[in-house]
């Protein structure tokens, strides 16, 4: 049901260097189905290892996340189970180069999903003729741009059929002629409802896109609101320098 | 100059025409492959198991402390055995490794050859378990991430994701450690196996004539090597260009 609490995160924290560098300090915050969560803020704000700590990734060092209401960091929780629900897209897309598009779209499903082998292939191609990419299903991802590789990270993700798709800035390894192919797909999931959290640089697509943008610096939220709120009337001088700076 | 070919011939007929004794080359030859060749896949298969321990074991490490119990004592044992193994095997000479192999460990045994597969299987393990992990480190952390992010366990994401990957990073450095073993085993003599090494030392011991039947064993390790490495340059030539 949308509307209803996907992900809630509780007084999150994460340090390195024996709580010298505090990556994540004390974010909390909760993610409805549906919505599509843009988290911005300057380099080195936490903002990856907050997305990170999502899927567990990255091991917080205090705090809770409860995915569909269970608590995943429990020691009894299975933590594979839940990442099938979650996709993940990172900045330098990570197709796995031995394999095939389609191969590299058909492994999970059919290893871990235990589809068969034409159902998931068949479920991939329907995928990949979305991002318009059918007739590179045999390809390995060498042969590809940057735009493709990413778009079809994007699908493999998709075909573990996710409740929720998180993405740590998937357009900075582009060329800035890519962005716009890869921002395409996104904003069109967006639109049909997924549930997205979305690290990014891209301004334009936060305020077109987003259906709340989270403000984060030296590791905590420090604002969060709907676009027209975060951008339009920033209250802290840290964002409002932050948005001199970016747009 | 007629007189030193006729020289030559007659060194040759004595050395490997006479009683057939070209007949302990190719046996020593064939003895030498078939140690090689089933040593390394002894050592292949230890390779694997070793490096997938010794990097699951560093991978979560901090994992197995935060859960603890059974699978963290378990695996810091394995992790353990792999360390003692290792050191053991890379801070002896293989000779004397070889020698206690066929005198202590196996002494019952008269099985030459077998003894030396075996014992020359675990000391190559030891070197490609490193060359193993060496390859492993050297796959993209992203790769990893990836893999774990669909869903897939540790093992899981090594098997299908990282190991494949690994095999290609490695394979020119596998197939050198092919060419090392096949040096290696000319001490299998040490313990009564005929391998080429000591093929020729017999010819010279019937014949006593060194200079032929050594050189003539010196000429086959040469020649394979260089087949070998010729195929080794090819090989790497080949993945380099598949690469992009
Ligand atoms: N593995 C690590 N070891 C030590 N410090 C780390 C590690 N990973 C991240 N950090 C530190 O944690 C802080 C937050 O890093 P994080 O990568 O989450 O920032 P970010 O907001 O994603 O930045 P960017 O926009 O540059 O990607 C930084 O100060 C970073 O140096
Ligand atoms: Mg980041």
């Amino acid at each position: 049901m949308n509307g209803e609490t996907l992900l809630k995160v509780d007084n999150l924290k994460k340090y390195y260097a024996d709580g010298a560098v505090k990556a994540l300090d004390d974010v909390s915050s909760e993610i409805k189905r549906g919505e599509a969560v843009v988290v911005v803020g300057p380099s080195g704000s936490g903002k990856s290892t907050f997305l990170r700590c999502l899927n567990l990734l990255e091991m917080p060092t205090e705090g809770h996340i409860y995915f569909n209401g269970v608590d995943i960091m429990d020691k009894e929780a299975d933590i594979n189970i839940h990442r099938q629900k979650m996709g993940m897209v990172f900045q330098h897309f990570n197709l796995f180069p031995h394999m095939t598009v389609l191969n590299n779209m058909t492994l999970g499903p059919i290893k871990l999903l235990k589809m068969s082998k034409e159902e998931a292939e068949a479920n991939a191609m329907k995928l990949l003729a979305r991002v318009g990419l059918e007739d590179r299903a045999n390809e390995y991802p060498s042969k590809l741009s940057g735009g493709q590789k990413q778009r079809v990270a994007i699908v493999r993700a998709l075909c573990m059929n996710p409740e929720v798709m998180l993405f740590d800035e998937p357009t900075s390894a582009l060329d800035p002629e890519m962005v716009g192919e890869v921002l395409d797909v996104m904003k069109e999931l967006a639109r049909e409802g997924m549930t997205m959290v979305v690290v990014t640089h891209e301004m334009g697509f936060a305020k077109e896109v987003a259906s709340r943008v989270v403000f984060m610096d030296r590791g905590k939220i420090m604002e969060q609101g709907s676009p027209a709120e975060v951008f339009g009337n920033p209250r802290s001088e840290r964002l409002k320098s932050f948005l001199a700076k970016v747009l | 100059m007629k007189e030193w070919l006729n020289e030559l011939a007659a060194e040759f007929k004595l050395n490997f025409i006479d009683d057939d004794r070209w007949e302990l080359i190719v046996e020593g030859l064939k003895n030498t492959i078939i140690i090689t060749f089933f040593a390394l896949l002894i050592g292949v298969a230890i390779g694997v198991v070793i490096s997938l321990i010794r990097s699951t074991y560093d991978n979560n490490k901090e994992d197995y402390k935060r859960k603890g119990g059974v699978g963290y004592v378990i695996m810091s044992i394995l992790n353990g055995i792999c360390n003692i193994y290792l050191t053991i095997i890379r801070g002896t000479p293989v000779v004397v490794q070889l020698l206690i192999m066929y005198f202590v460990v196996f002494a019952t045994s008269r099985n030459g050859l077998m003894v030396a597969i075996i014992c020359f299987g675990i000391n190559s393990g030891a070197y490609v378990a490193e060359i193993f992990r060496s390859g492993i480190m050297s796959i993209d952390k992203g790769q990893f991430e990836a893999g774990r992010s669909l869903g897939f366990n540790y093992i899981q994401t090594m098997i299908y994701i990282i190991i494949p990957q690994m095999f290609k990073v490695v394979l020119p450095t596998l197939c050198n450690e092919f060419i090392v073993l096949l040096k290696e085993t000319s001490v299998a003599g040490y313990v009564g196996i005929r391998d080429l090494t000591k093929a020729g030392d017999l010819i010279r011991g019937r014949t006593f004539s060194a200079f032929m039947p050594l050189i003539a064993v010196a000429l086959i390790y040469l020649v394979i090597v260089m087949i070998l490495t010729w195929l080794l340059r090819r090989l790497e030539r080949r993945l380099r260009k598949s690469e992009r």
